[in-house]
């Protein structure tokens, strides 16, 4: 595989690893976030810090920052249980603008600059760059694949489920909203975390406009093209989306437009996304395989 | 002190220019429930469409007019092509359409007018006003006046008109308006065709104001004014007026005066979240 | 007379200037049906809401087994075996049949952080839920997306979920409504089958025949206030009660 084939596959794992934690929160629990790409920064940021002022490890910093990004989506899911679905859509969407003002104008974060010079990942005494840390990035993947995997096969995910559909009928059953919409916050941020620190340690300089707002409508592009609430379709949204932009290298400047419109085609069409109930792909699926409709 | 006055006028005129947008953004919510952040591109639209007319014919009122006309007709194509046939959905459904909307917009102003800053040097026909050492420039006073006037119409027209009735008839239960003979898409289309022509207004002004036109110039006023209308309590457009004119002034003045390290486009977002924690429907809102 | 299961006392719930329920108050006895019945805006529901916890009263005490239950929150409500439905249907509409009734069978997980993360997919917890659906009829639609169900089946099916939380108390909202008659008597032979396993049943109807029919005890409610109660006999011939129904003017112009 050459150098460029490998950077585009290492983003694009990243980006589903950060994409299925937004599932968790969108897709499975039916909580709106616009503001996810705030929980990637955090993630990013503390590596970045643990990494160069704390001179820690990837390794020994990696249950750090998946907890700072899981505590701060859990403090910043509280305004979810307060609010109806609207408020809480331009809520995270406040969350996202001030974060990133905050890495931007405090000079502990690195200010314009954005902080550099972020080790590589050491593993047994070998520096992981190129191939190694794309298998390192493909790894932890599987890793969150496999969480939401169990998480959609356990009670607590049903129990998501059920309140994303009817939350008051699901309380009459039990269901304590507020533990469950929190408990989706938290996984989904600390997925979103663990992206971030692989992002920072592949990237090894970051800035706050890394992860502004566009870039949380990106994830949010991801989940929806993929099909919400599904298993793999976040993984599909962001392998779409990531390779989209090479293979349409050659529209450079319409580029961005085709995005939207494609978007917007998907969002009219098929608002379940490629891999949503009835949907046309997953219709041919099941014709191809019978009994394919998990 | 004079600066303090200084401050505080132009505080009035970016709070007014805000409450043109939001007005939009607050009258289809207050319809529709949804969060309409295209708004903002057909604020834009506005911008662009009146410099080009302004440019052809040199005439103000003309390029008003042919701005004010063409965003009419492209909010109610947002409604009838996007809007309409995602009401079904979750509302997240339509927000993302319109967010995708939003961007396609942005897009699609640099691709044919570019990426630059355009000036719209424009002299607006309002007299300049000398009160006790201040003065007020005719661009200030053209957004005072102008505001002034779109909001008492606005006012008019919901207070004491049929149509006003329809409206408001519309956004408490639109089967029950139909059943009561209301024809409640024509009056969602009339509500998108004010929004938008008032959001060319705005984006006019704006252009003038700065002297600046350039594609991205909605992005901040798109997610801002959302801010704003949740403040004012979602629906209620005197209550996005009111919020939309403390924050202008709030922002001004804090930036000449405080010097506070964060940008002041995060500010309505504190704003924001404060009042939500405070009051959670919102200055004016109900329930 | 043995200790009431339920207690209500004085119950009201005020919305601004609005009463819609005003020092109710009655018992309900381990093992009986009782109905709640009224006309329209009686505060029939109103009570519902309160009993299980989506309202807070505005005064008033509910006792359930002896202890406070009114300001409990409605999932708490449930843990202590209170099942209830609901006069709209609310089924959760992507989810089959059978995982609608899984999501109530996991009452016994969700209030321990370390059972959550067991699996519903088992055979055991499927098969249960199956012998549910059997119970009331919906083995056959087990697979079937629940929001596409019609009424009859989704009444069944929000008392298939209730009876898994509620081994206690039943709150049954208006279940017989926009039934057909086949449909109404299976119904009834289902509550009576219920109730003899021990559970105690309220319930909402507006169906007079159908409440005098099935209930040992009914309760009337008349503009947010309890207007009589008695066995279905007595009821039927309280002047109160037909006044209510029939209206204060034709009641007086009849006579």
């Amino acid at each position: 595989m050459s150098a460029y084939l490998i950077t585009i596959a290492t983003l694009i794992a990243i980006y589903a690893i950060v994409v299925c934690g937004l599932n968790v929160i969108v897709g499975f629990a039916g909580q709106i976030s616009l503001g996810h790409a705030a929980f990637f920064g955090i993630g990013a940021y503390s590596a970045a810090l643990l990494a160069t002022k704390g001179g820690l490890s990837f390794w020994t910093a990696l249950p750090c920052v998946i907890a700072v990004s899981a505590f701060i989506g859990l403090l910043l899911g509280l305004p979810s249980l307060r609010v109806k679905a609207d408020f809480l859509a331009i809520t995270t969407i406040g969350i996202n603008f001030i974060v990133e003002a905050l890495f931007l104008y405090v000079p502990f974060f690195g200010g314009a600059l954005g902080i550099g010079g972020i080790p590589r990942v050491m593993f047994f005494g070998i520096k992981l760059k190129g191939l190694a840390f794309f298998y390192l990035c493909l790894f932890f993947l599987v890793v969150v694949i496999l969480i939401c995997w169990w998480f959609r096969r356990s009670w607590a995910g049903l129990a998501c489920f059920a309140l994303r559909e009817e939350e008051s009928a699901a309380a009459s059953m039990g269901i304590s909203p507020v533990r469950f919409k929190l408990l989706a916050f938290v996984i989904g941020t600390g997925m979103a975390g663990l992206g971030g620190a692989l992002y920072a340690h592949y990237i090894r300089f970051i800035a706050a406009t890394d992860f502004a707002f566009p870039v949380s409508i990106l994830f949010l592009s991801m989940v929806v093209l993929g099909g919400m609430g599904t298993l793999w379709g976040p993984v599909l949204g962001a392998l779409i989306l990531g390779a989209l932009p090479e293979i349409f290298r050659p529209l450079v400047d319409y580029r961005f437009l085709f995005y939207m419109v494609l978007l917007l085609i998907m969002i009219r069409f098929q608002p379940g996304g490629l891999l949503g109930e009835r949907s046309a792909v997953r219709r041919v699926l099941a014709s191809i395989i019978p009994g394919a409709h998990q | 002190m004079q600066l303090f006055f200084e401050q505080l006028l132009n505080g009035i005129a970016m709070g007014s220019i805000y409450a043109l947008v939001t007005l939009g953004l607050a009258l289809v919510y207050g319809i529709l429930r949804i969060l309409h952040v295209a708004h903002a591109g057909v604020y834009t639209v506005g911008a662009y469409i009146g410099l080009f007319f302004f440019q052809l014919t040199g005439s103000l009122i003309i390029a008003a007019l042919g701005s004010m006309v063409f965003c009419a007709m492209l909010g109610v194509a947002i409604e009838r092509f996007v809007y309409y046939p995602l009401l079904k959905y979750p509302p997240y459904v339509p927000l993302i359409g319109s967010i995708a909307v939003m961007l396609a917009i942005e897009e699609l102003c640099r691709l044919i007018a570019g990426p630059h800053i355009l000036t719209f040097a424009a002299k607006l026909p309002f007299p300049e006003i000398q009160l006790g050492g201040i003065t007020i420039s005719s661009t200030l006073m053209a957004v005072y006046c102008i505001t002034a006037g779109v909001l008492a119409f606005l006012w008019y027209i919901t207070s004491f008109t049929e149509l006003g009735l329809a409206m408001r008839a519309t956004s408490q239960d639109i089967p029950i308006a139909d059943a009561m003979g209301i024809n409640s898409h024509l009056i969602v289309s009339i509500t998108f065709v004010l929004g938008s022509a008032i959001a060319a207004i705005a984006g006019i002004l704006v252009g003038i104001y700065y002297n600046q036109v350039y594609p991205t110039m909605g992005a901040v006023p798109a997610y801002k004014t959302l801010a704003l209308i949740v403040v004012g309590g979602l629906g209620s457009v005197p209550g996005a007026v009111i919020a939309a004119m403390l924050l202008g002034v709030a922002e001004t003045l804090l930036i000449g005066y405080a010097n506070i390290p964060l940008p002041r486009d995060a500010l309505a977002f504190i704003a924001m979240i404060g009042v939500l924690m405070w009051r959670s429907e919102g200055l004016l809102g109900s329930r | 007379m043995s200790q009431a299961l339920l207690d209500i006392q004085e119950l009201s719930k005020y919305f601004g200037g609005l009463k819609a329920l005003d020092q109710v108050g009655f018992n309900v006895m381990g093992g009986e049906i009782l109905g709640l019945i009224g006309p329209n805006g009686a505060g029939k529901t109103v009570c519902f809401n309160l009993i299980s916890g989506v309202y807070r009263p505005t005064a008033g005490k509910i006792y359930f087994n002896g202890q406070r239950m009114d300001g409990t929150s409605p999932h708490q409500v449930a843990h202590k075996g209170v099942g209830r439905t609901f006069q709209i249907v609310k089924p959760f509409g992507t989810l089959s049949v059978v995982e609608n009734v899984l999501v109530a069978k996991g009452i016994t997980k969700y209030n321990r952080f370390s059972r959550i993360w067991s699996t519903w997919k088992s055979k055991a917890e499927i098969n249960e839920a199956l012998e549910m659906l059997e119970r009331v009829g919906l083995k056959d639609l087990a697979d079937r997306q629940a929001g596409l169900l019609p009424l009859g089946n989704l009444r069944r099916l929000e008392i298939a979920r209730a009876l898994l939380v509620g081994h206690k108390l039943l709150l049954l909202d208006e279940s017989f409504s926009g039934l057909r008659h086949e449909e109404i008597v299976q119904l009834e032979e289902l509550i009576r089958s219920i109730r003899e396993t021990g559970i105690t049943v309220l319930l909402i109807e507006h169906n007079m025949r159908v409440a005098m029919g099935l209930c040992d005890r009914l309760v009337v409610l008349d503009h947010g206030s309890k207007i009589a109660e008695g066995r279905p006999q007595e009821i039927q011939q309280n002047e109160k009660v037909i006044e209510a129904y029939l209206g204060r003017k034709e009641a007086s112009d009849a006579a």
